[in-house]
């Protein structure tokens, strides 16, 4: 079992910028930014790490949408949170090799923003019938789309980071 | 004093189409009869199994419930699937239905009231019975429908795996009678009833029985949570019925059987006018048993259909032919 | 895996289970692949009873959004209730009363014992024993009665609101509880009697549809099918919540996840949220039940999750706030949705009755699925 510390020596070593969260106030452990490039090696770490896959969703905000993805712990109490901006093409890399459960999850959110994951064996519409595969309902119009930082946990820049970059855009 | 004239009256008639219309006008109305009593029982005792009254609403506690079921599926139409076989789909109700009258002409009521007794009075209704599997299977192709199918696979597979369990059982006691005539069967027990003597060969065809009439634990053609309806899932209206009464008055057949068979039809303590009144027994034993079904299907949760052939092949075979063996040497010892 | 392209060495045809099909609880589809009576290849197909849930979220204040939450999985309304609740009260920092909070704890696990009852009675009826589901029911209808009696509604409830319940218990309710508490340890043994030692039953469902601790992480499951595999990973446990901690109860596991742990792991679970609500009835605290709010209160900006144990596993909110009373984003996770996609590694090669129990064991809610 790896101690917590070494959990967050590894994710910064993907590298990704990892904040500690008061888990009281915002209900997750570790708030990590990655690069779309990344993601893989983030899941793939935390598969090691025997996590689990609680869900892959996303977040409209500008300049692009942001992927979240939650991971939790069977055997102790360690909720981490993902981010990650899609590229500028709108596409994310899969993970639904590395966890199985992210097949479908994946498939939501492409039918909820419109988010095409790369490499996903079958990127149909779940939810959505087919018809309606390109209403993307979860994306919001014009100026209702809010900036990153302005849905931010505003302490951010708090807690032992050792990274530099906290608070802005992850996909410059 | 008056009746027994009236019946002898009855008896001397010359003209044998007046007894073949009275005949075929009493089996008819007795199958309908039997299905909407059994019908009516069967939901009367799963509400009691269950702690609910049942049908309350039409009649004193219901008892006209199946009537106005009737009824009402009288007057609903009856789709015929488009892409469905439609001379087969309106071929099987009536298969699975006018056989099960013909049964009636062997069973042996009472000591007279009879229609034929056939010396292969056995054979015959088996025969007839086993008509039934022809007609789910032709119900399940000509509804072109998956399920329907499945249903009817299954029904054939289950009734060929059964029928012989049930005739291995049955043919051990003939065995015993030397002979295939109902009547011939039922007056051979009159010290002893073959259930005393028999008591594996009867398990063997009660639970075959079961099986044949495809109810549950071995409902396995129409088990509902797979094949939703199986191979009735298309009917509607009054060929559903059909398919309902053939399968209560194969129940009463099944019934009918082992109490023939094995416990003594029509015998029991004398009435008045007992080679008459002896039906009052028989139709007692008959329900007694159909009780019995009801009680099994509304207790026990469905068996895999795999579990059901390896049931038949590797239990009931084996042991209907171990008791046939010996009930040879015995007889012939 | 790709739907409509058969395999093409194999003599294999379709069949459709569903929408409309009486094993699959509702309208789910899974289309299968099949040769014979085995199944090839089960695909499931959700999204009949899509109503956009997540949308409305984010277009109502938090606060309307809370009837909602009851329609999401009709079967757990309650926990559904809590875990909003929850979360609000997370982002907020408001603390319910503890009399509140032990309100909670009872009318949630008594929505576990009913919801759990429902699909006992409904996973007898895919083995096609019609009988048990009748005495479920009747139990099940003792806890709507007593939550008829607080709540107001039956099925989809809304009682809980941030910084409490909406309206106190009373003796009676307490006296009703205790009787029900009585009632169903009672049954329990009939339930034995009945079902778990009949021997159809075990045949049925004995090493059917095994479930792994590896397939159960790599898909996200929860809730007892996870337990069955032998993890006892149990939010109320692992990531508590509410007044949990302060009540003693075990968490049941099973040995080898087929669909016979699963049930036991179930029926057991009754019996500890028994154990929880005895507990907490003994010292449910005296004071209010409801602490003031302020009548539009803005969230903080940030995002949160909150995690309850719902009857079939982790259901967890996630809400992203930009700082007004209106969410900006409103996730909802709810633990079906990983449970059903693992059905098509579950069930390959199987035969159709035994998917019928597979389905069955998961205990889908379809609502809940396509939100």
């Amino acid at each position: 079992m790896t101690t917590p510390n070494k959990l967050i020596n590894d994710l910064r070593n993907l590298p990704a910028t990892v904040h500690e969260v008061d888990y009281r106030q915002w209900g997750y452990h570790l708030d990590v930014l990655l690069e779309a490039g990344r993601v893989r090696g983030f899941a793939g770490m935390l598969r090691a790490h025997r996590f689990y896959l609680v869900f892959v969703s996303a977040v409209h905000t500008a300049p692009a949408i942001e992927i979240i993805y939650q991971f939790a712990c069977y055997s102790r109490q360690c909720r981490i949170l993902g981010r990650a901006a899609v590229t500028d093409n709108g596409t994310m890399p899969t993970i639904s090799d590395i966890y199985d459960g992210a097949n479908w999850h994946e498939r939501e959110t492409r039918d909820m923003f419109g988010v095409l994951f790369t490499g996903h064996p079958y990127l149909e519409p779940l939810l959505l019938p087919e018809e309606e595969a390109d209403r993307k309902p979860l994306l919001k119009n014009g100026s209702a789309v809010k900036a990153a930082d302005r849905i931010r946990r505003p302490n951010q820049a708090g807690i032992g980071t050792a990274e530099p970059h906290q608070g802005q855009e992850r996909d410059q | 004093m008056g009746q027994a004239i009236f019946m002898e009256t009855v008896n001397s008639l010359p003209p044998e189409l007046i007894r073949i219309v009275v005949t075929a006008l009493v089996i008819i109305a007795f199958v309908f009869l039997n299905s909407l009593i059994l019908g009516y029982l069967e939901r009367k005792f799963a509400g009691w199994f269950q702690l609910r009254p049942g049908p309350m609403e039409v009649g004193p506690h219901g008892i006209f419930q199946l009537i106005v079921d009737g009824v009402k599926l009288l007057g609903k139409q009856f789709i015929i699937p488009k892409e469905a076989n439609a001379p087969l789909f309106r071929l099987a109700p009536l298969l699975a239905f006018i056989p099960v009258g013909m049964s009636f002409i062997v069973v042996p009521f009472s000591s007279k009231l009879q229609v034929r007794d056939l010396d292969v009075g056995l054979i015959f209704i088996l025969a007839i019975m086993a008509l039934n599997a022809v007609a789910i299977l032709i119900a399940g192709w000509g509804s072109n429908n998956k399920y329907s199918l499945f249903g009817a696979i299954r029904a054939v597979a289950q009734n060929v795996a059964y029928e012989i369990p049930m005739l291995l059982s049955l043919l051990s006691v003939v065995l015993m009678t030397n002979t295939f005539s109902m009547r011939g069967i039922v007056l051979a027990q009159s010290p002893v009833w073959h259930v005393i003597l028999q008591p594996v060969a009867f398990l063997i065809y009660f639970i075959a029985g079961m099986a044949e009439t495809h109810r549950a634990p071995f409902d396995l053609p129409e088990a509902e949570s797979e094949l939703t309806a199986g191979f009735h899932t298309e009917f509607s209206g009054i060929c559903f019925s059909f398919f309902f009464i053939a399968e209560y008055t194969n129940m009463f057949f099944v019934c009918a059987i082992a109490v023939i068979l094995f416990l003594g039809g029509w015998s029991g303590p004398p009435l008045p006018y007992m080679e008459y009144t002896g039906i009052i027994w028989f139709l007692l034993k008959v329900y007694a048993l159909l009780f019995i079904l009801i009680w099994v299907r509304w207790s026990f949760p469905r068996v895999r259909f795999d579990q059901l052939l390896n049931f038949c092949w590797k239990y009931l075979i084996p042991f209907s032919l171990v008791n046939l063996l010996v009930t040879a040497v015995i007889v012939k010892l | 895996m790709t739907l409509g392209t058969k395999n093409q060495d194999r003599h294999s045809f379709y069949l459709n289970m569903g929408p409309q099909h009486p094993s699959t609880h509702g309208v789910l589809r899974v289309l299968l692949e099949m040769e014979g009576e085995y199944i090839l290849e089960p695909e499931p197909v959700i999204g009949y009873g899509h109503r956009m849930q997540e949308k409305i979220g984010e277009s109502l204040t938090w606060n309307a959004f809370m009837p909602n939450t009851a329609r999401i999985d009709y079967l757990s309304a309650l926990m559904y209730n809590h875990g909003y609740v929850g979360l609000i009260e997370r982002m907020t920092g408001i603390e319910a009363p503890r009399r509140a909070e032990y309100i909670r704890v009872i009318t949630s696990e008594l929505n576990r014992i009913a919801s759990h009852l429902l699909w006992l009675g409904a996973f007898l009826l895919d083995l096609g024993a019609f009988t048990p589901i009748m005495y479920t029911f009747d139990d099940r209808e003792q806890i709507l009665d007593i939550l008829e009696d607080v709540t107001g509604s039956r099925l989809t409830y809304c009682y809980y609101r941030v910084g409490g319940v909406s309206r106190d218990v009373d003796g009676t309710f307490v006296e009703g509880t205790r009787a029900f508490i009585r009632r169903l340890r009672s049954r329990f043994p009939m339930y034995d009697d009945l079902v778990t030692n009949n021997i159809i039953f075990i045949k049925r469902v004995k090493d059917i549809a095994q479930f792994t601790p590896d397939m159960a992480m790599r898909y996200g499951a929860t809730g007892p099918i996870l337990r069955s595999t032998g993890i006892g990973y149990d939010i109320r446990r692992n990531e508590p919540y509410s007044v949990y901690p302060e009540f003693d109860f075990d968490i049941p596991v099973g040995t080898t996840g087929d669909c016979m742990d699963v049930y036991l792991v179930r029926v057991r679970e009754m019996e500890q949220s028994l154990r929880i609500i005895e507990q907490a009835l003994d010292s449910l605290p005296e004071g209010p039940c409801m602490t003031k709010v302020p009548r539009r209160l803005k969230l903080p900006q940030g995002d949160a999750s909150f995690s309850v144990e719902a009857a079939r596993g982790e259901l967890s909110y996630y809400l992203v706030s930009d700082g007004s009373d209106v969410p900006y984003r409103l996730k909802i996770r709810p633990p079906s949705f990983s449970n059903l996609s693992l059905l098509p590694e579950l069930c390959r090669n199987m035969l159709l009755s035994d998917l019928v129990m597979a389905l069955g064991a998961l205990d889908l809610v379809i609502p809940e699925i396509d939100r």
